[in-house]
């Protein structure tokens, strides 16, 4: 008998004498309800997925556009301080102080600081010119009792701020 | 049942059908499990094989090619399921322990079944010594009747290394037989 022939019968009948066990059809089928359920389940969680990146996509800008600059509402835009000499660096300072303030104060005290601000830095502005020079005889005699008000009052807010006072 | 009326069952069995699963089972895992068993000894492994090659299947159908044989495809992912595993095995230097086991005298690992056709047929015991490269050679060969080229293709190596891992392999059977006497599947 060849080699070929022999090895073809003995592993054919060697094979016959081999028999899966039984109980390995219930782990085949454990697991095969593992891949079904790992199936069924990942169609809504991509679903989920993507309804979650598109949402954020939409969020994302629309929060870039509403965070505005606070300093622009005291200067309108930060071309008002370049024309009294100021950079875009001071006006990004300003913003920075600014933010700060709306962190440690109440809204109530942010409003009203805000409004004092505003008032004061349009006196500043005033007597500032072009190259960033102050000249404080420019202000009538009530401006400069109004400057020294508006100082005053807004004095416990920058104590506040500066964290010079305990809350 | 032929490989083509299998086919919508497992494409079904993959969608989730249970009853498919349960008739593509059937169908498909004597085969798959006696392949196993010819190339891993250790029952044990034989079966979280067998379980990996089931979780392979539902998991890749999707590439399977219906101009194929089905069977051709499923013993593809049964060699590379096999050899996956003895790359792990590797890892785990535990191939020492698996060389020492390879002798015939050795067989308390593998069920009673096994036992007594490695007593009767004295060639399938000298193919089951022979390393595992020439091993899966000559069962793909004799076992599944495959042409050199289609185990070239399964196993992803050259069909010379195929032809020289066959010469190889049958001129260490002859060798061994002859050790043996020759004559013992004679009785």
């Amino acid at each position: 008998m060849s080699i070929d022939k022999e090895l073809r019968e003995e592993l054919r009948q060697a094979a016959d004498s081999m028999h899966c066990p039984p109980d390995l059809y219930g782990r085949v089928r454990q697991s095969y309800q593992h891949y079904v359920n790992e199936k069924r389940g990942r169609s809504p969680m991509k679903k989920r997925m993507l309804v979650g990146i598109v949402a954020v996509a939409i969020l994302i800008p629309s929060a870039v556009f509403a965070a505005s600059y606070l300093a622009d509402d005291i200067f309108g835009s930060s071309a008002t301080i370049e024309q009294h000499g100021g950079s875009q660096e001071d006006y990004q300072e300003i913003e920075g102080m600014l933010q700060a303030a709306k962190g440690k104060l109440t809204e109530d005290e942010f409003k009203e600081y805000m409004e004092l601000t505003k008032q004061l830095m349009q006196l500043k502005l005033k007597i500032t010119n072009e190259n960033g020079v102050k000249h404080e005889e420019k202000l009538t005699e009530e401006e400069q009792r109004q400057f020294e008000q508006l100082a005053s009052r807004l004095a416990p807010y920058f104590d506040k701020i500066n964290g010079t006072v305990k809350p | 049942m032929n490989d083509k009326e299998l086919l919508p069952w497992l494409e079904k069995a993959t969608l989730g059908d249970e009853s498919a699963f349960q008739l593509v089972y059937q169908a498909t895992h004597q085969d798959v499990y006696r392949t196993v068993a010819f190339l891993v000894y250790n029952k044990q492994d034989i079966e979280d094989i067998v379980n990996e090659i089931y979780m392979r299947m539902w998991r890749s159908f999707h590439t399977y090619d219906p101009k194929r044989p089905f069977r051709y495809w499923l013993h593809g992912i049964t060699v590379r399921q096999v050899q996956d595993w003895k790359r792990k095995a590797w890892r785990r230097i535990r191939l020492f322990e698996r060389n020492r086991q390879m002798t015939c005298e050795q067989f308390e690992w593998t069920d009673k079944a096994v036992l007594q056709s490695e007593m009767k047929y004295e060639m399938f015991c000298l193919v089951r010594q022979l390393s595992y490269k020439l091993r899966v050679v000559v069962i793909l060969r004799y076992f599944h009747d495959y042409a050199l080229e289609e185990i070239a293709d399964m196993l992803q190596i050259p069909v010379g290394t195929v032809k020289s891992r066959h010469h190889l392999a049958l001129k260490e059977l002859r060798k061994r037989f002859e050790m043996t006497g020759g004559d013992a599947y004679v009785h």
